[in-house]
């Protein structure tokens, strides 16, 4: 019998979950086929996607059932991959190697480049590794955006010890998915630029804080630092550095570096008052550095490849690319790797595609539960920290969800407050007890019975929330709420008690 | 009960102690956490009950009571509300007779919500036990839940 066609099928949580679990399912015991289950290119619209070599680069079929077998193994009706226009005007770097390798290959991931970053760090003095960062921009993409140089800085001369590495794999900013693509799909990028930080600040191990509603990602994460070990990557200098995966509980504000070190010390996951700020006393009052999973997935290539490089992609104060996750009402929602500075209306036409079958724009939101609204007349704003900082906006961890015209934007405000009530550490008074009034409020209106002062006590306890929260829990909270009312007033007002 | 919580205890002892991933090793065993347990729980990592009792209330996936054979949780994370996953709850709401956090007669399921599973591009999204199922529509919830046994 003739050798079985390799036939290339992700193994991403969303590839399955769109049925690519039941194509492998379907096709387990037939001898004509060896599956190869790959990452997933984020092309999530496409899934379940098969692909096959071809004489120029694979060929892929699109939203696959079963019984599109014949065709495939006959090689009919297939698109070259590189002309699929999602994927073919990207920049991919970070996620260079989704849709083509094993996630636990650990020579395929050093066949295509990786390990060539911690070489370099290991030839490189601590000093000259930050350097490197300070020249290529870097800034956290967690969230908050500080540049990574200076986290490194304060954490390398800091003089306790031990030092800890802890990679914040929390994502809980819904509408974001690519920490668990990373942490599913090419592992040991995280592992590497973990070992580089550690190289470069002294540490002697490290913590990965898994969100509990990634099982799949945690289990790969583990199934690569086991395998890292055995092929001894987990030492550096002669000394062990472990890395340990530690599952999070359900709480969002756990993704603040200072409630997950509470909460990796196993104790109530509460916010932390900086200074000191983790750098200087993280993890058991130690040096600590906290790097969002994408922060770390982005450090092997500007070591291999050299910070000048990084620093000449996207805009003057947001070098790089940045990773943005189209989610809601758009046609094509996915993974999109692009240099800074296209417009957010760049982004949704080109990617996007538009809008899904049957719905109307109505607005978009970047950055997560936190993150403002825009409505159609705000999608010229370009994608880079500046132009959101300067529209009071922010970039997040890169999510943006699109609403359509059925969305009730007096329910989803609701939805906002209700959100953060209920997810609010209780550290501090204004987000403890304003998320709660601010939900009351919301509801009060939502049932008919607010008045144009309820609007008005919005607004000020929207802007005591914002000046007095401990942590942007709360001081951020108000956005998409007083967003919301911004552009959609009529929505409010009518159905306001006269 | 009583005896796996302590063989538990005695297999996750770690230094320093950690009362979150004891707690969560004991719930992955024993289904919750037993409140009768906690000062044993406190005893054996050298901590105080109110500790190990805040510890327990704070986190929203630790549980004190059994919950169904079966958890079910829609995400009411935003791309999931954009795509209508109020319909879809409001749909496993009716077929079940159950609202948040109860379960049914009988305790074949227990229905719950989460804040985004990471399936944002294929949403809305429902997991039951460790199974996860996207683009879910209200029409279908009935098809999925017969899955299960
Ligand atoms: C309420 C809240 C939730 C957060 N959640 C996350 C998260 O899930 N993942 C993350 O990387 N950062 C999160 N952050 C940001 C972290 O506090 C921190 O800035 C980040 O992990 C630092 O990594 P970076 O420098 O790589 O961005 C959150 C912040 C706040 C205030
Ligand atoms: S703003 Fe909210 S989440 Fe942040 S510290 Fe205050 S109470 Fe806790
Ligand atoms: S918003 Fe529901 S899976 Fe992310």
């Amino acid at each position: 019998m003739s050798n079985p066609t390799r036939l290339y099928l992700s193994n991403d949580t969303s590839a399955r979950a769109a049925g690519a679990g039941s194509l492998a399912d379907a096709w387990a015991d037939r001898p004509e086929v060896q599956l190869i289950r790959v990452s997933s290119r984020g092309a999530f619209f496409l899934e379940p996607m098969v692909e096959r070599d071809g004489p120029d680069g694979r060929i892929a079929w699109f939203n696959v059932t079963p019984d599109d077998l014949p065709s495939i193994l006959s090689g009919t009706g297939g698109t070259a991959v590189r002309s699929i226009p999602f994927l073919a005007h990207q920049a991919r770097y970070t996620f260079a190697n989704f849709g083509e390798t094993e996630p636990l290959a650990l020579d395929a991931y050093q066949a295509r480049g990786g390990l060539a970053g911690l070489e370099e760090a290991f030839r490189l003095a601590p000093d000259a590794i930050i350097e490197e960062l300070r020249i290529s921009g870097l800034r956290g993409r967690g969230g908050a955006a500080f540049p990574v140089w200076n986290k490194w800085k304060v954490a390398q001369q800091a003089k306790a010890h031990p030092k800890y590495v802890v990679a914040n794999a929390d994502e809980g900013d819904a509408g974001t998915y690519c920490d668990r693509m990373i942490l599913e799909g090419d592992p040991f990028r995280l592992l590497e630029g973990m070992l580089i930080c550690a190289r470069a600040i002294g540490a002697s191990r490290g913590y990965v804080y898994c969100r509990q509603e990634y099982p799949a990602a945690a289990a790969t994460l583990r199934a690569a630092i086991h395998k890292a070990d055995e092929a001894e990557l987990l030492d550096i200098d002669g000394e062990p550095f472990p890395i340990e995966v530690v599952d999070g509980a359900g709480s969002y504000v756990c993704g603040e570096e200072t409630a997950l070190l509470e909460s990796l010390e196993g104790k109530r996951g509460i916010v932390r008052a900086r200074p000191p700020y983790p750098a200087q006393a993280g993890l058991y009052g130690r040096p600590t550095i906290v790097s969002n999973v994408l922060t770390f997935a982005t450090i092997p290539q500007i070591l291999s490849r050299g910070g000048a490089w990084h620093a000449s992609l996207g805009t003057e104060h947001s070098r790089g690319t940045i990773a943005l996750q189209l989610g809601g009402r758009v046609k094509h929602p996915g993974l999109v790797e692009v240099p800074f500075g296209l417009s957010l209306r760049q982004v949704l036409d080109q990617f996007g595609g538009g809008m899904a079958p049957g719905s109307r724009f109505k607005a978009v939101q970047v950055g997560g539960p936190l993150g403002s609204l825009f409505p159609a007349a705000g999608l010229e704003l370009p994608i880079c920290y500046d132009a959101f900082a300067k529209a009071g906006a922010v970039l997040g961890h890169g999510g943006i969800v699109v609403y359509d015209h059925e969305t009730d934007m007096v329910d989803l405000a609701r939805h906002f407050m209700a959100f953060t009530a209920d997810e609010s550490c209780g550290k501090c008074t204004p987000c403890r007890i304003g998320s709660v009034r601010g939900r009351e409020i919301l509801e009060r209106i939502q049932a008919g019975g607010g008045t144009s002062e309820d609007l008005a006590l919005l607004d000020d306890l929207g802007e005591t929330m914002k000046l007095a929260s401990l942590c942007a829990l709360g001081g951020r909270a108000p956005y998409p709420v007083l967003t919301a009312i911004e552009h959609f007033p009529v929505e409010f007002r009518s159905k306001l008690r006269t | 009960m009583h005896e796996q919580v302590q063989s538990i205890l005695r297999q996750v002892r770690s230094e320093p102690p950690n009362v979150l991933k004891t707690l969560l090793a004991i719930q992955e065993q024993v289904g919750h956490v037993p409140v009768e347990a906690i000062s044993e729980i406190a005893r054996s990592l050298d901590t105080t009950t109110a500790l190990v009792a805040g510890v327990l209330s704070y986190y929203p996936d630790l549980r004190v009571a059994a919950p169904g054979r079966h958890v079910i949780r829609v995400c009411m994370g935003e791309s999931c509300y954009a795509n209508g996953c109020g319909r879809v709850l409001r749909a496993l709401q009716d077929y079940l007779r159950a609202d948040v956090g109860e379960s049914t007669p009988g305790g074949k399921f227990t229905l719950g919500t989460m804040s985004c599973a990471g399936n944002c591009a294929v949403s809305p999204t429902v997991t039951i036990d460790r199974d996860l199922y996207g683009r879910v529509l209200p029409s279908e919830v009935e098809t999925i839940l017969k899955r299960y046994r």
